[in-house]
């Protein structure tokens, strides 16, 4: 006999050979899909990639533009995170937090025209620094915007993620420290850098990834040999240059770096946790805050909502009419327009796409049990993140090759762009849903063993009642994702029949700019529907459940 | 009768390996005795199955029991702490020891309420865990095992922190446990808990 505990009967195998094959699956569409383009590659000639100056700038603009990114994000969301750390209760903190977790799910063309509307040529923010400052020469498009609006949407990532960081430091840890009377310095030395110091490369390689394969966010403010990166040029090599060799290359030079970056990262098996967490504790207020500190981070965090906000505000004050045209006049809105269509089209991919994020989320999850083998777990885990690093492309290529035989359907390109679009939720969604289900405690879990909750009981009453909330929020950010989703949509879908990204992108490239603000402003609206439905349905359960019991045993007079 | 014969195990494969073996008889009460780090706790988990031993036999009325999983052995584990499901109310703790679906009859029902009643604890059935203080949840999981009524209670330190009141309560129900038949391993450093409750000593 082994050494090993006896939990492992808890857990047959049946539960986990879905999740296994899953995960096997997904590396299988992965490395198909590179596999595929290079053997339809006539010949790649890897000199390309500095003998090109073309490629050259693009790799270098990629990293570079990448680079800033993460530097600007994370130096404005220390500070940012310090502030809502050191202040705990104040009006409006909860609002700015839902903002900060906004960004994650504004699809990137909505908040690109909102940025436009506030720092391009014709902005609110440019005419007015115009008059004041007129020797200031600012251009949006280009390296500037681009940089901008990817800070826009980490910056609040990244604070979330740190003040999760800060606020798991020990309370005991925080009481010495105010009881000494610690300095700013010796605070951050003492309590607040070891408390980010595990989650720091997590939360650098995340942000890197994100900005190094942007696409939506490059086509519509980049463009040009001098602002494209990698993504993109894949992209174009793919669908106007038919280069096979170039895409596959350039697809593989992604992969590397990025998959050497979370390599460094997580060398050390830290996990990260990219994804913040809602529970956030409730401290009193602390007492350790010096009247200057109290003002410049008063402004600090003013300063911030308003540049979070600005850019919403903007595609709701210029959308606003341009909707209520739409639906007051019917006949030349909604359904002239095509937003009635986009809009059944979009929730077409979107809804399918967040189910099957969430499925194969919790079946890499139960597949993944690191007291069985770690190797599994970690392979299981580890396909999860494929998409961060794989092009949707790459992937795309691959199932397209996988499944084309089976597939005669018309509707075979919506099929398509919505497993993708799940594919590329799930790392996020995963993230979601797994600080829940590991978090269960060994000791809970041993509880259960001894009772004999197993199998279904199990999922009933240990796993579904703690994860309930995160299922309806890890739904509610597949299907906004997708909702959003321009870079999927753009590969595989036709122009004729757009979902929503898609129509605003063609209706700004028409200067259609009132449908566009529109479209734009419907589009968070129906993210904010989506997830103000799941997180009832999240929180309505446990009264619900309650009621039912008591009702049973108010009855329960009549059985005895 | 519980027969544990020449159980041995270590965490670490360097590490000289602990040896256990002792006998009780049905409704009786063993008191495992020793310094902290001696092994009590690892003992009580070989019991019930959380570790799996290297070497030596547990054996219930004959049976041996080391091949059964944790939820296939005639055993209820009580700790210090972490006994409940932090997540549900007291009622589904206790209903869960009953039933691990909750599937309960009416007279089922009937008995987690008047155990609720019985133990102090009277129309709390709806508090979370962390609504109660650390004595009322000590009766919660001693409750869940006197109704899921298995023959050997692994009791591991159950009394340790709580006040001279509810230690006095826990005292006679466990008493009244053992009177009826089941059989107490018990581990703990409380000289009092020792002579009140254990019919014989086992040292480590």
């Amino acid at each position: 006999m082994n050494n090993l505990p006896h939990t492992h009967h808890s857990q047959p195998g049946w539960q986990r050979w879905p999740g296994i094959l899953l995960a096997l699956a997904i590396t299988v569409l992965a490395v198909s899909g590179v596999g595929a383009l290079l053997w339809q590659a006539p010949a790649i000639e890897v000199s390309e990639l500095w003998a090109s100056a073309y490629l050259r700038n693009v790799l270098v603009f990629t990293v570079w533009q990448a680079v800033l990114s993460v530097t600007f994000s994370l130096l404005l969301a220390l500070p940012v995170a310090r502030a809502l750390d050191r202040y705990r209760v104040f009006i409006g903190r909860t609002l700015l937090l839902r903002l900060m977790e906004l960004s994650l799910v504004i699809p990137t063309i909505v908040a690109v025209s909102g940025v436009v509307a506030i720092y391009g040529r014709q902005g609110w923010l440019t005419t007015t620094l115009g008059e004041w400052v007129p020797f200031l020469k600012w251009n949006l498009y280009g390296i500037n915007g681009i940089v901008l609006t990817h800070v826009f949407f980490n910056a609040p990532l990244a604070a979330r993620i740190l003040l999760q960081a800060f606020e798991n430091a020990p309370v005991a840890q925080r009481r010495i420290a105010s009881q000494l009377a610690l300095g700013r310095l010796w605070l951050w030395r003492a309590v607040e850098w070891p408390a980010i110091r595990p989650v720091l490369p997590g939360i650098v390689a995340l942000i890197f990834t994100l900005c190094f394969t942007s696409f939506a966010i490059v086509m519509t403010l980049g463009g040009g040999p001098r602002a494209t990166t990698l993504e993109v040029a894949i992209y174009q090599a793919l669908r106007f240059e038919f280069d096979f060799g170039r895409a596959a290359l350039l697809a593989v030079v992604q992969l590397l770096i990025c998959g050497a970056l979370w390599w460094l990262a997580l060398r050390k098996g830290i996990s990260p946790t990219l994804a913040p967490d809602r529970a956030l504790t409730q401290n009193d207020r602390r007492k350790n805050s010096s009247r200057v500190s109290l003002l410049t981070n008063t402004s600090l965090l003013v300063a911030f909502t308003i540049f979070l906000l600005l850019p919403l505000i903007a595609v709701f004050f210029r959308g606003f009419p341009g909707l209520a045209d739409a639906f007051l006049q019917p006949s030349n809105g909604v359904s002239g327009s095509g937003l009635c269509s986009a809009t059944i089209r979009s929730f077409i991919i979107a809804v399918p796409a967040g189910f099957l994020a969430v499925v194969t989320s919790l079946l890499i999850l139960f597949a993944s049990n690191p007291r069985i083998s770690s190797t599994v777990s970690r392979l299981c885990e580890t396909s999860a993140y494929v998409p961060l690093v794989v092009p949707p492309l790459v992937l795309g290529t691959g199932l397209f090759l996988l499944l084309r035989p089976r597939l005669g359907v018309p509707s075979e390109g919506l099929v398509l762009v919505s497993l993708i679009n799940s594919l590329m939720a799930l790392p996020f969604v995963l993230q979601l849903l797994r600080g829940a289900f590991k978090n269960t405690a060994p000791a809970t879990l041993q509880q259960a063993d001894q009772l004999g909750i197993l199998g279904w009981h199990r999922w009933r009453w240990i796993y579904w009642p703690r994860m309930r909330r995160p299922l309806a929020l890890g739904m509610a950010y597949g299907i906004g994702l997708s909702l959003g989703d321009f870079g999927v949509i753009a590969l595989f879908g036709s122009p004729g029949s757009p979902t929503l990204p898609v129509l605003l992108y063609q209706q700004l490239g028409s200067y259609q700019m009132q449908a566009a603000a529109a479209t734009g402003l419907w589009l968070i609206l129906l993210l904010l529907f989506v997830f103000g439905i799941f997180s009832l349905l999240g929180r309505r359960s446990p009264t619900v459940e309650k009621q039912t019991l008591h009702s049973r045993r108010i009855l329960e007079p009549t059985h005895a | 009768m519980l027969d544990v014969r020449n159980l041995t195990f270590s965490y670490r494969p360097e590490d000289r390996p602990w040896s256990f073996g002792f006998k009780v008889a049905a409704g009786e009460c063993i008191a495992i005795n020793g310094p902290s780090g001696s092994g009590k706790s690892t003992l009580l988990s070989l019991l019930a199955g959380f570790l799996e031993p290297a070497t030596g036999q547990i054996l219930w009325n004959g049976t041996l029991l080391n091949p059964l999983p944790p939820w296939e052995r005639p055993m209820t584990s009580v700790f210090q702490e972490y006994n409940l499901f932090e997540h549900l109310n007291v009622e589904t703790n206790v209903g869960l020891g009953i039933h691990p679906g909750m599937k309960l009859t009416p007279f089922q029902k009937r008995a987690v309420t008047d155990g609720l009643i019985k133990v102090g604890l009277k129309g709390l059935e709806k508090r979370m865990p962390a609504e109660l203080s650390g004595g009322q949840r000590q009766r919660v999981a001693l409750l869940r095992a006197i109704l899921r009524d298995k023959p050997v209670l692994l009791l591991d330190e159950p009394l340790t922190g709580l006040d001279t009141d509810t230690r006095d309560t826990l005292r006679a129900m466990l008493l009244e446990l053992k009177a009826s038949g089941t059989t107490i391993v018990l581990a703990s450093h409380d000289e009092e808990d020792r002579q009140v409750l254990a019919d014989h000593q086992w040292s480590l």
